[in-house]
């Protein structure tokens, strides 16, 4: 049953593809249909406790089924995908509409197979569904080159990552003889440290974290609309997803949880400072996803998965609207250049809106996200006061770029608006900021106490030295706004990573596959030119012998010769057979040996002497093989 | 039944070589035959217990004082293996001729081709697997040389030599290996049940070895796959679609049948050997095929790869390891789902290779760009065999590959694991492949591209159903294959 969950949105999206473009109110109205039924059926799921069951097949099953946490997310990606579509609707090129508003249901479907998974396989085929879906979208104005570069890029990138997830099922199976999650907490030693470290790799690279994080940046070339999907409500929060899911089985593979904190808050620290240095608006906000999801990892790291799902969530509100409305300036300024913004009095509600979700980045209470964000830090700081510590200077980098990216986007300035969004648009961009306000609700104890999960218990202390920092941080990226003018640091582009491994790994690649097509052609091919090359000799040997024997047969060796005679003999017979059938044969029972030999005669080229050299010796061969094997 | 369907494509073959039939009717003919000889096959599928080893088995004398006898039959093993080769020797005849000379004698050989094709894969006599072996060389040998393009005759000799080199090896093996029973029998169930070199000294690894060596050229595995991008690239799209979906799977299908299953011990022997090999055939095959710019020799790499994938998993389910053998028949079911799911996928990409040539005349991919507008039905029949090819899960490959991954990772856990590594290789050449021909700017000489017709489409659509329809539902599939014990030692 829990199965319809994605397979109706993989579906109808596959179907609204087939239909075709039109109109934008039956295509707005088909996929925001669809979403809307995505999402009944992922709260009947949660309430009525869904599961399922599919026989793969040789002793393979897949499984499906729903915990608290997992309801949660499956409750939000539909719920902000409805949004996106909405959005993507009114804002997409007309041309190619139907495709992308399919192709982002199937991607909200195999999301959902992702986070309804019970077992490893499952898992993994809604994984790489995702990747697919990732790819296709990114490179959906496939008229440029670079978007569909960029696609190959991403695609690549983040199945690197999935060969972890190949590796912790390839793991599970062998120690423990079967897939399911369950069989994760079966393992020990060795193959859950592979099950264990495989799991991060694949959240790493899906949710941008250390070295997979540029992937998020050439992902960027696909459309607002796509961006907003592929950061809030799948793919890249799938990475922060599927450890909180699984960390209960994995955190005690030794050295895990050091790592996912290891990972995460590097990624929160160098994305921070990367999306305070960015002038391109998606850019940035990119930069501030890989962070915000660092952030997530840590909270596992930490041992509160469920902190990490509530700050997914918290984040999937803020930064949905986020990109929407960074698509909105983009189009009104022609560029995502931040500095040629600034669309406060000519844009005003967008402006008022994205504030909202602006401030919910930068975690300003009450909004929502603030809230997940202390929890973070409650429980960094369990772990150590170091960490905590770090966390809340990670803050910082928030509030900073926050504030940055609101103030050059929709600060003062004079520009006058290329375009303006439509209100449908207007209305998902409401309804997400709203949101952000909405999940405010969890800084209220009694809404707290409705969550199926344990909770850090935050010091007062610390809270007043991470509100320090946020209001720090906010001042200095109001500042940096204000102040920005020269181009952007070279290091805004990763830190220098892309280069980095264009230089350490693409090129040395590409290098060692034309090399190897060079040997494959100059030097494997040798064997069998080889071969021909000394048949070709022995044939020659084998005339000249034949030319001397004319001379003087006797002072030959009488085997010799009657190796020699036999090829002649044989070559001359096929030849003059076919020869003969075609031309004196043309009618009857011959007729289609005849057809043969022309064939033969009209392929044969002066290699066909060493087929018969290589047979006669072939032969010989036999002889000596049978003579020595009954001895 | 099993006869018919060998017999079948003979008879109309004949025919179609004797009788003044015009091309038109010639190609009827041909679809006709072909379609009863699936039809056939799958009258027998229809009466298949999975599992109850060899089925449908016909008999009848020929040599007795050799111990050779007309002997057809199928198990979970070459079921799957001819089903698909019966829909693909339809799809391929199907597919309109590249150039439309001498129909009737192409629709012959092809015929013809495909009664040895069938025959190999049914028969259950080792002698006549030899025959049948060689015949189907001769068959591709005049397709690819007559109707090819290029240097299809040297590169047709070219395939014809290496093969027939590896053909001789192996019946120096099957003497070799036959020579050991008393009285002499030819009769494969015989001689899995007798295992004719158990126990033995050096000899059975020789023997062993002449298989080996000569279904790995067939295969092709490292380092004797290079007869295999020529003979791809200059021959017609629909003889390369027979020759890397049904007469590579010869040789990995040979090796399961012959040496895994009649020399079980030595093959245990010397499986990591031939693990390590498929192996190497694995990233070899993909790296190659990386920096190929034809694409139709970079999808002809890819099938280095991929059978690369099957022939692991056949040494896996004959390494004998004992404790393992869930795993053992996971990888020799994954191995057979490879070669079902090979033969589909790369057949539907040679056949869409060979409507490019149809229209263009040429394969590089420089000269190739934003296709994806002019023919939107051929960009989605390729990006759905490439997705396919590079193993996106919800299609057939990644069943298969799956499969064997596990497979391998529980005896072998560093051979699987570097082989994950041709799956990101594979992922990137696809890619670069679909990018460069469908995307990007258009070159002006590609305005009058038109896209696949009707006939074209219906015939991908047919291929690639299965694929999909096997990716998401393995059960059947892996059902029939049902490998158990008995599969991997022999129909029960």
């Amino acid at each position: 049953m829990l199965f319809a969950l994605s397979l109706f949105p993989a579906l109808a999206g596959l179907a609204i593809w087939a239909w075709g473009d039109g109109s934008r109110l039956r295509l707005g109205l088909m996929a925001g249909g669809a979403t809307v039924v995505t999402l009944l059926l992922a709260v009947l799921a949660a309430a009525q406790g869904w599961t399922g069951g599919f026989t793969w097949g040789a002793g393979l099953e897949l499984q499906l089924a729903l915990t608290p946490l997992s309801a949660a997310v499956a409750l939000t990606v539909p719920a902000v995908a409805l949004a996106v579509l909405v959005f993507a609707a009114a804002h997409d090129e007309a041309c190619g509409l139907a495709r992308l508003l399919g192709l982002m249901l199937v991607f909200c479907g195999a999301m959902e197979l992702a986070v309804t998974a019970a077992d490893l396989l499952s898992l993994l085929i809604g994984w790489e569904v995702m990747g697919f879906c990732s790819w296709a979208l990114i490179g959906h104005l496939w008229r440029d080159d670079a978007t569909m570069a960029s696609g190959r890029y991403a695609f690549v990138t983040t199945r690197l990552g999935d060969l972890g997830l190949f590796l912790a099922l390839m793991a599970t199976w062998r120690g423990a003889g079967a897939l399911d999650y369950a069989a994760l907490g079966r393992l020990d030693g060795l193959p859950l440290a592979l099950a264990a470290f495989g799991v991060l790799i694949a959240a790493g690279a899906k949710a941008g974290q250390g070295p997979f994080a540029p992937w998020l940046f050439r992902a960027m070339d696909g459309p607002s609309s796509v961006s907003a999907l592929l950061h809030a409500a799948t793919m890249v929060a799938a990475g922060a997803y599927l450890l909180a899911r699984l960390h209960p089985w994995l955190a005690s593979a030794p050295g895990w949880s050091g790592a996912v904190i290891a990972l995460g808050l590097a990624t929160a620290l160098a994305g921070g400072a990367v999306a305070v240095m960015q002038g391109h608006a998606k850019k940035l906000l990119a930069a501030s996803t890989s962070a915000q999801l660092g952030l997530m990892f840590v909270a596992v790291g930490a041992g509160y998965p469920g902190v990490a799902v509530a700050h997914q969530v918290a984040h999937a509100a803020l930064k949905a609207p986020l990109f929407l409305s960074a698509g909105i300036a983009g189009d009104a300024a022609g560029t995502y250049r931040l500095r040629a913004m600034g669309f406060l009095r000519t844009l005003p509600w967008v402006a008022g809106l994205t504030a909202l979700a602006a401030l919910a980045l930068a975690a300003v209470p009450p909004l929502g996200a603030a809230w997940s964000k202390e929890q973070i830090t409650a429980a960094a700081g369990h772990e150590s006061l170091w960490l905590g510590l770090a966390v809340m200077v990670a803050g910082a980098f928030s509030a900073a770029y926050a504030a940055r990216f609101w103030w050059l986007a929709y600060g003062p300035g004079d520009v006058l608006p290329k375009a303006r969004p439509r209100w449908s648009g207007m209305a998902a961009l409401g309804a997400l900021a709203l949101a952000c306000l909405g999940l405010g609700l969890l800084w209220l104890p009694p809404v707290q106490d409705t969550l199926p999960m344990r909770l850090p218990e935050g010091k007062p202390l610390e809270i007043a030295v991470s509100l320090t920092l946020l209001a720090v941080g906010l001042l200095a990226g109001l500042t940096l706004a204000r102040r920005e003018t020269a181009p952007e640091p070279r290091a805004a582009d990763w830190l220098g990573l892309p280069a980095l491994i264009e230089r350490g790994i693409i090129r040395p690649f590409e290098r060692l596959a034309a090399l190897a097509a060079r040997l494959d052609d100059a030097v494997l091919d040798a064997i069998p030119r080889g071969a021909a090359t000394g048949a070709r000799h022995v044939a020659r040997g084998g005339r000249r012998a034949w030319g001397a024997m004319q001379a003087d047969r006797d002072i030959f060796n009488a085997a010799v010769w009657q190796v020699a005679a036999m090829t002649r003999a044989v070559a001359r017979r096929s030849d003059g057979a076919g020869e003969t059938l075609c031309d004196g044969l043309p009618e009857g029972a011959a007729r289609i040996t005849g057809r043969s030999g022309a064939d033969a005669r009209r392929l044969q080229t002066g290699l066909s002497h060493h087929y018969y050299a290589i047979f006669g010796i072939g032969a010989l061969l036999a002889i000596l093989m049978l003579i020595f094997g009954k001895a | 039944m099993l006869t018919l369907a060998v017999l079948l494509p003979f008879a109309a073959a004949a025919l179609l070589a004797f009788a003044p039939v015009p091309a038109g009717a010639s190609r009827a003919i041909a679809i006709a035959t072909a379609a009863l000889a699936l039809l056939a096959l799958v009258v027998v599928w229809a009466g298949f217990t999975p599992g109850a080893g060899f089925q449908a088995v016909t008999e009848a004398p020929w040599l007795p004082a050799l111990g050779v006898a007309w002997r057809v039959g199928v198990d979970g093993l070459s079921l799957p293996v001819a089903l698909m080769s019966g829909l693909l020797f339809v799809a391929a005849i199907a597919w309109p001729m590249e150039r439309e000379v001498n129909a009737r004698q192409y629709y012959a050989w092809f015929l013809f081709l495909e009664g040895a094709s069938l025959g190999l894969f049914l028969t259950l006599d080792l002698l006549l697997f030899y025959v049948f072996f060689d015949l189907s060389l001769v068959g591709m040998y005049f397709l690819i040389g007559r109707w090819g393009h290029g240097e299809a005759q040297r590169a047709a000799l070219k395939f014809f030599l290496y093969t027939l080199a590896g053909s001789l090896l192996i019946l120096l093996a099957i003497i070799a290996l036959v020579l050991m029973t008393d009285p002499l029998t030819f009769d494969m169930r015989e001689l899995i049940a007798l295992q004719p070199v158990a126990g033995m000294d050096v000899r059975a690894g020789l023997i062993l070895l002449g298989f080996v060596i000569g279904f790995a050229i067939k295969t092709p595995l490292f380092p004797v796959h290079t007869w295999l991008p020529p003979a791809h690239v200059d021959a017609p799209g629909p003889a390369s679609a027979i020759l890397a979906g049904v007469l590579l799977k010869m040789g990995v299908y040979g090796l399961a049948r012959i040496a895994m299953q009649m020399m079980r011990e030595t093959f245990a022997a010397w499986a990591l050997a031939i693990g390590i090999v498929a192996l190497i055939s694995i990233l070899w095959g993909s790296i190659v095929a990386f920096a190929q710019e034809n694409f139709k020799r970079r999808i002809a790499y890819t099938s280095v790869n991929h059978m690369g994938y099957a022939v692991l998993g056949i040494a896996v389910a004959g390494s004998a390891v004992t404790g393992h053998e869930a795993a053992r028949d996971l990888a020799l079911a994954g191995a057979v789902v490879e070669m079902v799911a090979h033969g589909l996928i790369t057949g539907a990409l040679f056949l869409i290779a060979g409507a490019f040539w149809a229209r263009t005349q040429d394969y590089e991919l420089d000269h190739y760009g934003g296709l994806a507008g002019n023919a939107p039905r051929m960009m989605a029949a390729m990006g759905l065999a490439s997705f396919a090819s590079l193993g996106l899960p919800g299609l057939a490959s990644f069943v298969a590959e799956v499969q064997i991954f596990i497979g391998a990772f529980a005896i072998w856990p560093w051979l699987a694991a570097l082989a994950l590594l041709g799956l990101i290789v594979t992922a990137a050449l696809f890619l670069g492949m679909l990018q460069r021909i469908f995307f990007g700017d258009r070159p002006p000489a590609l305005d009058g591209f038109t896209d696949l017709t009707r006939t074209e489409g219906c015939i991908l659509a047919a291929l690639l159903a299965l694929v999909v329809l096997i990716g998401v539902w393995p059960a059947w599939l892996l059902d029939m294959i049902a490998a158990g014990p008995a599969l991997a030692f022999g129909g029960g």
